[in-house]
């Protein structure tokens, strides 16, 4: 929760440099809105100018190198340990990397020589070395390269860093609170960023699934990322609003559109007040009738961030991000490592975890896929790992040991008929009796649901919902399968309308299934976030709704502001609207008059 | 000199783990030895440089080891080529 106020910004008007009022829009990573000035982040050292060394300056010259070598090593080694302690075995092997990097002996050779050779100062040679070589991992095909340009480049920054003198310490970093406009934030910038300066960040590049906007999330900062050309737009001190439940940045606000978003801004703190105050209550309606909410967590650490915001478990955890900073296969001990670290923390609540999600969009180097026609109707998910069943069976004998203290769950993604479930669920009981038969613990009774993401899964749920302990909807599969269309397609993406009055019935069907045969129905998709939905999913008779850490809060003073009973009409008299837009339309009206001070409304 | 034409058989080819290896092997010899791909020639003690080949599986590459004991050194990185890396 932002529980501290932003400092007020000193007016645009009249401080230098002046410029004309200008709006760029880019992703919404992280919500909340900040005013204040640019700091720019390039964490990039530019490259020294070669300074000529005097004879006699040379062999200092090597010392300052082979100290530097040091000290970068064992800053490495920090980073590790904190990441390791904050992220798990998969985001500490980035700098396990970076430690290769930095002890490549022909590097290190090659440094000595030219030192000696062209006496020319070491910050230049190493600069030169390694610039040489990012230069040419960036020009291959794929993002393994880019990446590893990405790790020589940020080694290098330590280095010629702890050759300065500067140390470990961020670049130029703020002394009073800022917002950090930055090209890309590195694995380290990341790992060490100062929240108490931080108050906003802008990046010019990443996703929703980017390092920097799960962290930003994690962290509560306000982010927006996906900005483009944002970095060569600013200049550091110009006044920005940045706010992260629209996406939008302002730059050179006016004094009209200063004041317009101080009192946006305090609207949303006062409202996050509140919010705050519901940590430790139950979302349960005026009348009674109780809904969990939960969290959705790619990263092992994000747990605490659920529990932070009153997530009284996790009913998502997206296990595919373990492929995302690395190229093999993640083992069974790495894996038991991360599903370990989030069912501690959130004991005794329940942790689900999706077994992998790849395929579609989700490819991934280390495994061999061959090029599909069309990868969303393709090889993806449970498929994958039905066919795969070395990955399949390490995965959920590390899930099983994960399971040990009785509060972890299966979930198997994009099923669409009884056959794979069973199959499934077949090798779920055989890695089970061979985990019993080694003695390794776990717990026998571990849930498995499934999403429920296919039309044909939701046709069939009734029989389905016999054959497993839980339902979780994916709503955003749900809806693009439903309506056949891709929201990433721009000349396709007006179809894909969450409110589209078949996917509001799909998700009454799914729920009836569920609750005919006595198994709970959650929502684990966009939608379960969306203030909008709230009571609508509530009347439908949803039983579970988790969501990114920071919508918990709102979700959860929605569901104690109305009553069950309304929410039950609110639901009957939507699934009779022909039209999302209608549907849209009355939802909002409803929700407006129920609760007039939702960020929504000043997004 | 020796020179070996090489195919990675290996899934990852020489990605970081194991170009690692490799690295780690040709460092504990005297001999240079240096891999060649379409015109680009690297020294393989450098795991920039193998990184930078951008070899992936079923890449040819030339090696080239050059010392007073070549002829273990390479008999050593052969071994580790054909037995994929030890992968999985």
């Amino acid at each position: 929760m932002k529980s501290k106020p932003d400092k007020p910004a000193a007016p645009a008007v009249g401080s230098p440099p002046t410029g004309v009022e200008t709006v760029m829009r880019g992703i919404p990573a992280s919500p909340g809105i900040s005013i204040g000035r640019v700091h720019l982040l390039i964490s990039d050292c530019p490259q020294a100018e070669p300074r000529k060394l005097a004879p006699a300056e040379v062999s200092r010259e090597l010392e300052r190198f082979k100290r530097a070598l040091a000290e970068t090593q064992s800053a490495i080694e920090r980073s590790r340990q904190r990441a390791l302690a904050v992220a798990g075995i998969a985001v500490g092997k980035i700098f396990d990397a970076h430690k290769m990097i930095l002890d490549d002996v022909v590097f290190q050779e090659q440094v000595r020589s030219r030192v000696t050779r062209e006496q020319f100062s070491v910050d230049y040679i190493v600069g030169d070395i390694l610039g040489q070589s990012i230069e040419i991992m960036q020009k291959q095909q794929g993002e393994m390269f880019r990446e590893r340009a990405a790790d020589i480049r940020d080694v290098r920054n330590r280095l010629l860093r702890h050759l300065s003198g500067e140390g470990d310490a961020v670049p130029n970093r703020p002394d009073e609170p800022v917002i950090l406009v930055a090209p890309d934030l590195s694995p380290t910038d990341t790992l060490h960023i100062d929240r108490q300066f931080i108050r906003g960040l802008a990046a010019d590049t990443g996703g929703l699934t980017s390092h920097t906007a799960i962290l930003a999330r994690s962290l509560d900062i306000p982010a927006v990322v996906g900005l483009g050309t944002l970095t060569s737009s600013v200049r550091p001190g110009d006044s920005i609003i940045l706010n992260g439940n629209s996406g939008k940045i302002i730059l050179h606000p006016t004094e009209p559109t200063l004041r317009e978003y101080r009192a946006k801004r305090d609207r949303y703190l006062e409202f996050q007040r509140v919010l705050a105050n519901l940590k430790d209550l139950p979302a349960t309606t005026t009348d009674g009738h109780e809904v969990h909410v939960w969290g959705n967590i790619e990263l092992p650490f994000e747990a605490e961030s659920v529990l932070e915001h009153g997530g009284r478990g996790v009913g998502l955890f997206r296990s595919e991000f373990l492929f995302l900073t690395r190229e093999t296969v993640p083992t069974e001990d790495e894996q038991f490592d991360t599903y370990d670290k989030a069912a501690e923390v959130m004991a005794p609540h329940p942790v689900v975890i999706r077994t992998f999600d790849l395929g579609g969009d989700k490819i991934h180097g280390s495994i061999n896929l061959k090029q599909e026609r069309n990868p969303f109707l393709g090889y993806r998910a449970i498929r994958m790992s039905l066919s795969r069943r070395d990955l399949f069976r390490a995965q959920l004998r590390a899930i099983l040991r994960a399971s040990k203290r009785g509060n972890v769950r299966i979930m198997f993604p994009f099923v669409s008929g009884l056959e794979e479930l069973r199959e499934a669920k077949a090798i779920v009981a055989e890695t089970a009796a061979e985990l019993e038969r080694e003695r390794i613990p776990h717990d026998p009774k571990a849930q498995v649901g499934i999403m429920i993401e296919l039309p044909a899964a939701v046709s069939i749920a009734d029989m389905l919902a016999e054959e497993c302990d839980f339902f979780s909807i994916g709503t955003n599969d749900l809806i693009q399968y439903a309506v056949a269309a891709d929201r990433g397609n721009e000349m396709v993406a007006g179809y894909y309308r969450s409110f589209h009055p078949a996917v509001i019935r799909m998700i009454g069907a799914t729920v009836k299934a569920g609750h005919k045969s006595k198994i709970p129905a959650a929502i684990c998709g966009e939608l379960g976030g969306n203030p909008l939905a709230t009571p609508l999913l509530v009347g439908l008779g949803i039983d579970e709704i988790s969501t990114n850490a920071a919508n918990i809060p709102e979700v959860k003073k929605i569901i104690r502001s109305v009553s069950f009973a309304d929410c039950k009409q609110i639901a009957s008299h939507a699934m009779h609207l022909g039209t999302a837009d209608e549907i849209t339309d009355y939802l909002t009206g409803e929700l407006k008059k129920r609760l007039a001070d939702l960020p929504i409304w000043f997004s | 000199m020796i020179l070996k034409d090489i195919v990675l058989l290996n899934k990852l080819g020489l990605h970081i783990r194991p170009a690692a290896q490799f690295t780690k092997i040709a460092s504990r010899y005297k001999s240079d030895v240096f891999l060649v791909r379409d015109g680009m020639r690297i020294n393989a003690k450098s795991i920039m440089g193998v990184m930078m080949l951008a070899a992936g599986q079923g890449t040819r590459l030339t090696m080239e080891c050059v010392g007073e004991d070549e002829d273990a050194l390479c008999a050593e990185l052969m071994t580790l080529i054909e037995n994929k890396f030890n992968e999985e």
